[in-house]
């Protein structure tokens, strides 16, 4: 019985429990003699991505943004996503918003706190109506991914309940609670496609951990139907397993990206990198106040549409400030 | 030792009203706020829990606590004595019954209701968009009390009625406002701003006017309020900090001094 006929955050309606994964051989044809690694080249980062599918970028504010993977959108031209940025979102939304791939965002903040209140592409796209905004707290975001993540249509949340986001978000919906009667605000499943995440290091078969929390990136993993995380370090699974403790989660695809998260921080490898940031917030407020978009195609120029890969990128950069980025 | 700023007496008002035991954030961008949570925690909170960005610190016999301008500036889990992942502390309300907590706003109406989402009459298309909620909404439904905090006392900040509401005070005024709506924190409990300290009538919960800062009359105050005011018949000047208060904060908490620019 499907009597509601609602949808998920992401904009599609319920559907039935989804066949297994095709890659997962039932009947034993076809099974390798060897484990299978999950490592990808940049090179076949196509395989994951295409128009108006749901992603989710991992890291918080100023940290750990999958870089790579966003300049790889933008160079890929992708259109219409739906980006679940981080709780506290960063600049690669505004980048992603800035590059025309971006139709709705569902992210509680879009911004780089100190260095910049509120992303201006961000904020200059919704109030021009070029985006959807999916208006959010963090309570209800973090309920639409545990929803998500336990594969329930909703989860309820206090928070909310006598403020304006019933109204300025007609996806929250009020409801009596059924055990005790008390009215709550049900916060329909935020279900990515796709979890793009930054992390310190992997095995070849997705074991992956971090330096420091990971954030949410945990939470990110488990709402969404496939992970891809780029690593600093892949190591051995040997080295996995000295500290199994430490595996937060399991990835579909592995990509090593050392200073892939430039110009974000990664914590126990590198600090922002605050000129280049200052660049980005600075081609954003040109177009924000006066529609000026020169600086911002300089910098994708510069930076997204002439590197040919990652390497070519940090050539872009400069050996000297990547390694001025030290910690002390 | 020079009198102390506006700043610094804001931050002492927030510091005198924590109690030791109580857990406190310290978030970032926030240099007042940040700076009253830890001079009560030097001052008077031995055994507070004091959260730094995503760790649970202790800074009692911390000689100078540094100023981390990002939230995720990792270096300031040099100190951390337990780590949680972000969605942990956001979606576990059960732990913050004893936390308080503070809420920015672009404007605030007669009952303390607030909004951090935006201006204008359409939604879809804000005049102003705003920073967001971040985690206001839910946090202030639960937190045992919080505290509104504003860098701006003006009538555009204090509306008759707030475009959208992120955040409830006192919802639509009266004392069992908040439990008609289900919402188990305490609410705000004071409103702090350049000007004054403002607390709410007991009855009303309309906002009141407890004390002016050094400089600023009550007509001042009244005159950038875009609401009425409630006055008593007496209103103080805000206290200032102690010789040892001022000291904590300039030698320990705010070394750089964002507290006197």
């Amino acid at each position: 019985m499907r009597a509601a006929g609602g949808s998920d955050a992401c904009g599609r309606s319920a559907r039935p429990p989804s066949d297994p994964p095709a890659e997962i051989t039932l009947n034993g044809t076809g099974a390798s003699a060897e484990r299978r690694s999950l490592l990808i080249d940049e090179a076949s980062l196509a395989d994951w991505f295409r128009d108006g599918m749901c992603v989710a970028l991992g890291g918080l504010a100023t940290a750990c943004h999958a870089m790579i993977g966003v300049r790889h959108i933008i160079r890929r031209g992708l259109r219409n996503l739906t980006v679940v940025g981080s709780a506290v979102g960063g600049l690669d939304v505004d980048l992603l918003i800035g590059a025309g791939c971006v139709r709705k965002v569902i992210s509680p903040y879009v911004g780089a706190e100190a260095l910049a209140s509120i992303g201006p592409f961000y904020r200059a796209a919704a109030e021009r109506g070029e985006i959807e905004v999916w208006e959010c707290d963090e309570g209800q975001y973090y309920a639409g991914l545990q929803a998500a993540g336990q594969m329930l249509p909703f989860m309820p949340t206090r928070g909310g309940v006598g403020t304006s986001y019933p109204e300025v978000n007609p996806d929250l919906k009020l409801f009596t609670d059924p055990v005790r009667g008390e009215t709550l605000l049900a916060v329909p499943a935020i279900e990515p496609d796709l979890a793009l995440l930054h992390a310190a290091q992997a095995d070849a078969y997705g074991n992956v951990q971090f330096v420091g929390t990971g954030y949410a990136d945990r939470l990110l993993w488990r709402a969404a139907t496939r992970t891809l995380v780029q690593v600093e370090k892949v190591v051995s699974n040997e080295e996995i397993r000295r500290a199994p403790e430490r595996t937060a989660l399991l990835a579909h695809g592995v990509v090593r990206a050392p200073f892939g998260a430039h110009p974000f921080s990664s914590p126990g490898f590198y600090l922002e990198d605050r000129p280049h940031i200052a660049l980005l917030v600075e081609a954003g407020r040109a177009y924000a106040r006066n529609g000026d978009r020169g600086p911002f195609e300089r910098y994708l120029d510069r930076y997204v549409r002439t590197p040919a890969d990652h390497v070519e990128y940090l050539e872009a950069v400069g050996l000297r400030r990547l390694l001025a980025l030290g910690e002390y | 030792m020079d009198a102390p700023s506006i700043k610094e007496l804001m931050a002492t008002f927030i510091a005198r009203d924590i109690a030791d035991g109580e857990e406190v954030f310290v978030g970032t961008n926030l240099p007042v706020i940040r700076a009253g949570a830890l001079l009560a925690h030097l001052h008077h909170g031995p055994s507070m829990r004091v959260m730094v960005a995503h760790t649970r610190t202790n800074l009692y016999h911390t000689p100078v606590m540094e100023y981390f301008e990002l939230l995720t500036d990792w270096r300031g889990a040099r100190w951390a004595e337990a780590y949680f992942n972000d969605n942990e502390i956001v979606m576990y309300q059960k732990s913050r019954r004893d936390s308080v907590f503070f809420v920015g706003a672009l404007q605030i109406d007669a009952f303390g209701n607030s909004n951090l989402i935006g201006l204008g009459p359409d939604p879809r298309h804000l005049t102003l968009r705003g920073p967001g909620a971040i985690a206001t909404t839910t946090n202030a439904s639960h937190v045992r009390r919080f505290y509104l905090f504003v860098n701006e006392h003006s009538p555009r900040v204090f509306v008759p009625r707030c475009d959208f509401v992120s955040t409830v005070g006192w919802g639509e005024g009266g004392s069992d406002s908040r439990r008609r709506l289900g919402l188990p924190g305490g609410g705000p409990r004071y409103c702090i701003t350049p000007l004054a300290v403002l607390d709410f009538e007991e009855t009303t919960k309309r906002l009141r006017l407890r004390s002016v800062h050094p400089g600023c009359s009550i007509d001042d105050v009244r005159a950038r309020t875009g609401f009425e005011l409630l006055v008593p018949d007496r209103v103080p000047v805000t206290d200032a900090p102690t010789v040892e208060e001022l000291d904590i904060l300039r030698r320990r908490v705010d070394p750089q001094g964002l507290l006197r620019r």
